[in-house]
């Protein structure tokens, strides 16, 4: 009897414990997971967007060795132009949003207004903000160019090319996209900063640390895990970016700031290629959960 | 929550004391120049934004590109507002926004409920499969999730958007749950099952009222994602329009009148910032407690 | 409190279950939705409310790219409102979404086989890639009473196998556009009749300091609009309509020549170098503000360029080699086009409708400047601007079209082509290299 009982009660919480995931899971298979294993089928194929999946176009895995060695296809340079995205991310925005969040996190006068200011962009869509900084790179009349010019960096009435380059348009369409999730980072660590246990701060100073020793020995290392976040974050994000480049140079000139989504949006919309299109889908998830583990496993090792 | 920010009341003062005396003056100067500095490249595009808006297409191209306007075309704002029902556009963003953060919301603390206070093999699997969702790309889905959006019949229904926002929003959403229900002691748990509750009965009248707080953080998180999107809700409606899809509707094949165009993006920008500014604390705390527990 | 949670789990669950997709509780939230949102939109006949007595009620969908700010908009808006007028059996609705998004939208819906009952595409191959996957409802049968109307020469950029799937709106050719004031301060009162001329004029603007062209290198439809007319005039017509549509071979010593002949125009500083960084409207707009002589685009820009400050005046381009080439042989054609999809369930209907609405929008847009009419005119046109005059004239001499390089080639070999010509504006490749690249891409 006790055990018809116990199995019952088993039985009963299994269907419980199903029954809590249940709109998890069929929100996270319907929308995320089945339609990528559709894209990853669409991947084996060379079909079109309009092609029905079939077994006369089944190519197996040669739209993955074609995107790396067909040289009609920009991914391999839109990969490193991500990865220099990610990396950028991580040596140049997240020290800013670290610093930031640093001097704010110890309080000074004004806290909560430059806080409040700098996670402003975070919120204005990403097409206006595209559209703010294509003025302001515009070579005629751009902010950029006029304020160099009074400042005497540059001589007064060249111009340049700062999206139309080769040479710095790439850095000229990183820019808005490092400069946008500064705030972002900026209040994710400064969350962790305030975090930091008063007495400690307060037992270090009377012992003589400066605020730089402080910061290295007992912030940093107490808001790890946020960082680890943050870069996560960071580099996915970089991975996925679209919008600015899009709105601003559209991986042009030459693909020089080509990223894999805007090739992959190339292939799928303006050449009909869905086999290829969604092998770069597939690539993306790949290496975004790649990365998103590597980061995951370097940080525990420090720790 | 309570603790960090009794913390952040009560000790800063002390520290602040501190400082005033240790900060070398200089240094102070310095540090208030940046911070200056960066407050202007932020709130630059705002002013831009706004006098952008103000101007005719002559002082927009060259003439005048970053002062003031030499004549202030507040029809702009009219012609904007007549073009396009703004209203309707704020409205559907944020019927879209409500619903999304709601769903987001109920599906995922049910979720943390059982793969964090129920005990069952396979648990952890299931949350890094859950975790997964936080690395994909929403374009990956584009195509595909376009036909089962069509299949299900709710294109161009606020659902189209909504069910797929709450799906890309899920993994934040659980992560973020995960670490506030952790604070729950799991006393609460078995108490309320000596008292007679079962499963569910614990989690509607324990864990829920316990989780107030996370419900905004969630909330601001699902709200980052899902406001400014896109490429999903161009694709997936086309009369049920939200403002960037409305915004867009302003760069047309052959656009002419710059103005208009800044006029409707003020007037998309400004009431979020404006609500951002009346709430920012709350937002921000919101928003620092999933960093912190996430 | 309890109560509600328990509400909304359970609406959450029936939410969660219909993003399952294919299975069954997804009609659920199928009759939910519908019933919530889209009492007009359901492209269902509707059975129960028949407030008319007239016959049944049938609703048609369209998608286009008129969005309200589009210089298109207000003609769509006249048109349709006549239209319907007509037609009070139909419920007619419509959704304009911006160029861009459009093509991406339009093209996923065509993938799912879901397009709207009537939808605006692009001739040439943007439509022919529709066709050929059995996505457009032939127009062979409602054309026959509209014949008379609209010549079937219109026809020839949306006619697959044969047969007839668009309704052409408007048509458009590459015009050079002029500032006469800038021209008139080197002493040239009209456009340069011959490519000697044009070329003397262009040395005298640059000697003057001033920008003879304007051309946007960030969208690359608009370094085409100044190739493929200097390809057209050096190698005739019928050659590059060939190519286009790959019966002849890229691998063409002409086309080096003509290469090179746009080469020299960079090499001479010919082009605003800020072009290549900026998009058309910005481009346009520094035309219109005065920043150069010409600009060379589609005649739908005939009404904004004539509302400039200055004298403005639109010209064909010069002939080059005339042995291959003579005046008259156009860039361009109809492209605007109305397509119904085959899937839709009064296609039949919608073929008709389309077919009317097509001739209101070609009478409104052609009235408001934004172009040439396909379709034949019977109204008074005493209002239209003097550039939209200027090429009709032009149009009347004209004894050869070869469609838009990028409309023509289907998407791939487009996308293609497009790169090529990126890569010639911004010096990266020479002619001989355009050349021996497109011979092996394309053929």
């Amino acid at each position: 009897m006790k055990g018809i009982y116990r199995m019952n009660k088993n039985v009963k919480n299994g269907i419980n414990i199903f029954l809590f995931l249940l709109p998890g899971l069929a929100l996270f298979i319907g929308v995320l997971i089945a339609p990528i294993f559709m894209s990853f089928r669409y991947s084996l194929h060379d079909m079109s967007l309009l092609d029905p999946l079939s077994k006369e176009n089944f190519i197996g895995l040669k739209n993955y060795v074609k995107l790396f060695t067909s040289g009609s296809i920009p991914f391999p340079k839109a990969l490193l132009n991500s990865l220099l995205l990610a990396a950028l991310s991580v040596f140049i925005q997240l020290p800013l949003s670290l610093g930031l969040a640093l001097l704010l996190g110890k309080g000074m006068k004004g806290e909560r207004g430059f806080l409040s200011v700098f996670f402003m962009p975070v919120l204005i869509s990403t097409i206006i903000i595209g559209q703010l900084w294509l003025k302001i790179y515009n070579p005629d009349y751009g902010l950029l160019t006029r304020a160099l010019w009074a400042l005497h960096i540059l001589p007064e009435g060249k111009l340049i090319q700062w999206l139309g380059d080769e040479k710095i348009a790439l850095a000229s369409a990183f820019v808005p996209i490092l400069w946008q999730y500064v705030g972002y980072h900026m209040l994710l660590m400064y969350a962790g900063v305030k975090g930091v246990s008063v007495d400690l701060r307060e037992a270090a100073m009377l012992d003589g640390a400066t605020d730089g020793q402080i910061n290295r020995y007992i912030v940093i290392p107490s808001i790890k895990p946020i960082i680890k976040v943050s870069v996560i974050f960071a580099v996915t994000g970089s991975l996925k970016s679209y919008d600015l480049i899009k709105v601003l140079t559209d991986g042009g000139p030459f693909h020089a700031t080509e990223v894999p989504t805007t090739v992959m949006i190339n292939q799928l919309i303006l050449r009909n290629k869905a086999g290829m299109g969604s092998t770069i889908a597939v690539m993306l998830i790949v290496l975004c959960f790649f990365f998103a583990m590597v980061i995951n496993r370097a940080f525990r090792r420090e720790d | 929550m309570a603790k960090d920010s009794k913390n952040a009341k009560k000790s800063p003062m002390t520290i602040d004391d501190y400082y005033i005396k240790k900060t070398n003056p200089v240094i102070k100067v310095i540090i208030y120049i940046a911070l200056a500095f960066w407050l202007l490249v932020n709130l630059f595009p705002l002013y831009w934004m706004f006098t952008f808006s103000l101007k005719s297409n002559e002082e927009i191209y060259g003439k005048n590109v970053a002062g003031l306007p030499h004549e202030w075309h507040w029809e702009f704002y009219e012609a904007a507002m007549n073009r396009v029902d703004m209203i309707k556009l704020f409205a559907n963003s944020i019927i879209v926004a409500v619903l999304t953060i709601a769903i987001t919301i109920i599906v995922s603390l049910m979720a943390t409920y059982a793969l964090t206070r129920l005990k069952w093999k396979g648990r952890t699997l299931v949350n890094s499969f859950f975790m997964l969702g936080l690395t994909i790309p929403l374009h990956a889905a584009l195509v595909p999730l376009y036909k089962a959006i069509k299949v299900v019949g709710i294109f161009d229904s606020m659902w189209a958007l909504i069910i797929p926002y709450s799906a890309f929003s899920l993994a934040m959403g659980i992560l973020i749950s995960t670490g506030f229900m952790g604070e729950i002691p799991m006393d609460l748990d078995e108490a309320a099952r000596i008292d007679g509750c079962g499963v569910w009965g614990t989690f509607i009248r324990i864990i829920v009222p316990l989780m107030t707080p996370a419900l905004a953080t969630i909330g601001i998180y699902t709200f980052l994602q899902c406001w400014n999107e896109f490429l999903f809700a161009s694709t997936y409606t086309s009369s049920f329009k939200t403002i960037p899809v409305g915004i867009q509707q302003f760069f047309g094949q052959h656009t002419t009148d710059w103005g208009v165009v800044g006029a409707a993006l003020c007037i998309a920008t400004f009431p979020t910032l404006l609500i951002y500014i009346f709430l920012s604390r709350r937002i921000q705390e919101s928003f620092m407690a999933g960093a912190i527990k996430g | 409190m309890k109560k509600i949670v328990a509400l909304v789990l359970a609406a959450v669950m029936v939410c969660g279950l219909c993003a399952c997709g294919e299975t069954t509780p997804a009609s659920t939230s199928t009759s939910t939705s519908s019933a919530e949102t889209t009492v007009s939109a359901s492209t269902e006949t509707s059975t129960e409310p028949a407030p008319e007595p007239a016959a049944e009620q049938i609703s048609l969908k369209m998608w286009c790219i008129a969005t309200e700010s589009d210089s298109n908009y207000p003609s769509y808006v006249k048109a349709i409102e006549e239209v319907t007028a007509a037609h009070p059996e139909i419920n007619f609705e419509w959704e304009a979404t911006e160029n861009e998004a459009y093509k991406t939208k339009i093209k996923a819906a065509a993938a799912a086989n879901e397009l709207p009952d009537i939808f605006f595409t692009w001739g040439g191959a943007f439509l022919g890639d529709f066709v050929k996957a059995d996505r457009v409802y032939c127009l062979d049968d409602a054309y026959k009473a509209f014949a008379a109307d609209l010549p079937e020469s219109m026809l020839d950029n949306t006619t697959y196998g044969g047969k007839h799937y668009g309704v052409p709106l408007t048509m458009n050719v590459v015009g050079l556009f002029a500032n006469m004031d800038m021209l008139a301060e080197v002493g040239y009162t009209e456009v340069p009749k011959t490519y000697d001329e044009l070329i003397d004029c262009c040395d005298k603007l640059v000697a003057a300091g001033k920008i003879p062209f304007g051309c946007s290198g960030k969208e690359t439809w608009c370094v085409t609009e100044y190739i493929e007319p200097l390809l057209e005039k050096t190698i005739g017509a019928e050659e590059l309509a060939k190519i286009f549509a790959k019966e002849s071979t890229w691998d063409n010593p002409d086309i080096t020549k003509a290469i090179g002949y746009f080469q020299e125009w960079i090499a001479k500083g010919y082009f605003d170098p800020s072009g290549i960084s900026l998009g058309n409207d910005e481009v346009k707009n520094n035309f219109l503000q005065g920043k150069y002589a010409f600009y060379q685009n589609g005649t739908w820009n005939c009404a904004d360029v004539a509302a400039a400050d200055f004298k403005s005046a639109v010209a064909e381009f010069p002939v080059i080699d005339s042995s291959k080439a003579k005046l008259g042989q156009l860039i361009g054609g109809p492209s605007d086009t109305l397509a119904v999809a085959a899937s839709s369930p009064n296609a039949e209907v919608a073929a008709n409708f389309t077919f009317e609405l097509g001739r209101a929008l070609c009478h409104y847009c052609y009235l408001d400047g934004s172009g040439l009419p396909a379709w034949k005119v019977d109204y008074d046109t005493p209002d239209i601007n003097p550039l939209t005059q200027a090429v009709a004239d032009i149009c009347n001499q004209a004894n050869g079209y070869v469609l838009f390089g990028d409309t023509a080639m289907d998407a791939d070999t487009a996308q293609i082509y497009l790169d090529y010509v990126s890569q010639i504006y911004g010096s990266k490749i020479d002619g001989p290299g355009f050349v021996a690249g497109l011979t092996d891409d394309i053929g």
